[in-house]
């Protein structure tokens, strides 16, 4: 088993760019931390119609109320604006912005776990034929590997990303070798096991990090059962 | 006029959440997913208003959720509506003070 670099196409140039973008690090950065309600605002807001900030502070007493901790405060103010300024981008580029965000943030997550962290990287097994698209994610540390695909929410939850994570799974295995696999979803547990449970590819050898538990990633593997 | 209670707060919030699915709807090929996702959260959140029923609702929690079903009936897209089916519930138990 071994990783290998994606080779670029138009799509991924293009994908660059946005990767690249000041305003998704910085997104990753203010995710990283502080409590999962920030998550949920962020998810709500990347989604949303309104671009006025006092109604999003109006939904979110816990974070912006006369109550709430001046620390969360502060980066919930934070998480708002720049959730504003991705929903302002327009449909398409919001849609893009969304994806290399969750991305963003896993790697963040996983960096402080170890520092052998690649995107968008293949893995190629003896006599088995590559997959045409990489994984969002990889650990490549030896004997830990780790696989971990990216998605906004729940309904990004399809047969072939399914069929991909566990492909890795099970040809590592035949290899004697152990590769986690697992998907990254910027959504509740609830909904992905919603989503899961029309899906018939397999799924229980995955693991699943959701928007209640992607902050785990930082010190241990995904978690979470794809099915219950 | 009194603060209504978390049963009357909840019971407002999924008429804004039926209308939101019927929105959703509309995607032909999304139908059994939006009908078993709209069921797996108004189960969750009937669990709350049958859990609370009597409690008064907070002012702040009550301005949350008419500001949450403001945002939801203003989503024309039915795309968009699905990945609010989601969001929605999350948003208002947090307001709730609830885990999703």
């Amino acid at each position: 088993m071994r990783f290998q670099d994606a080779a670029p196409d138009a799509r991924a140039v293009v994908y660059q760019n946005i990767q690249a973008d000041p305003l998704v690090a910085r997104a990753a950065e203010l995710l990283a931390d502080g409590p999962g309600a920030v998550r949920i605002l962020a998810r709500a807001v990347m989604n949303g119609e309104s671009v006025e900030p006092e109604r999003w502070r109006t939904m979110f007493p816990g974070l912006f109320g006369p109550g709430a901790d001046a620390a969360d405060r502060e980066r919930a103010e934070a998480v708002l604006d720049v959730s504003l300024r991705v929903a302002d981008r327009g449909e398409q580029a919001r849609s893009q912005f969304r994806g290399a965000i969750v991305e963003a943030l896993t790697e963040l997550l996983l960096r402080r776990r170890t520092p052998d962290v690649r995107r968008e990287r293949r893995v190629l097994f003896d006599g088995v034929r590559a997959q045409v698209h990489p994984y969002d994610v990889t650990v490549e540390t030896v004997g830990a590997a780790e696989v971990l695909d990216c998605k906004w929410g729940a309904r990004g939850i399809n047969g072939e990303v399914l069929l991909q994570l566990d492909d890795a799974r099970t040809h590592a295995e035949a290899e004697g070798a152990r590769v986690r696999v697992a998907l990254v979803v910027f959504d509740a547990y609830r909904s992905c096991l919603v989503r899961l449970a029309r899906e018939t590819a397999p799924a229980d050898g995955t693991r699943l990090a959701t928007i209640e538990t992607i902050g785990d990633l930082a010190t241990r593997p995904a978690a979470l059962r794809a099915r219950r | 006029m009194g603060s209504p209670t978390i049963q009357e707060l909840i019971a407002r919030a999924l008429t804004a959440y039926a209308d939101l699915a019927e929105v959703a709807g509309s995607v032909e090929e999304e139908w059994s997913y939006v009908d078993d996702l709209r069921t797996a959260w108004v189960a969750r959140l009937d669990a709350v208003a049958g859990a609370r029923a009597d409690e008064a609702a907070d002012p702040a929690v009550v301005d949350a959720v008419e500001a949450l079903s403001t945002e939801v009936a203003a989503i024309s897209d039915p795309h968009r509506a699905i990945d609010w089916l989601s969001t929605f519930p999350q948003v208002a138990l947090l307001a709730l003070g609830e885990s999703t």
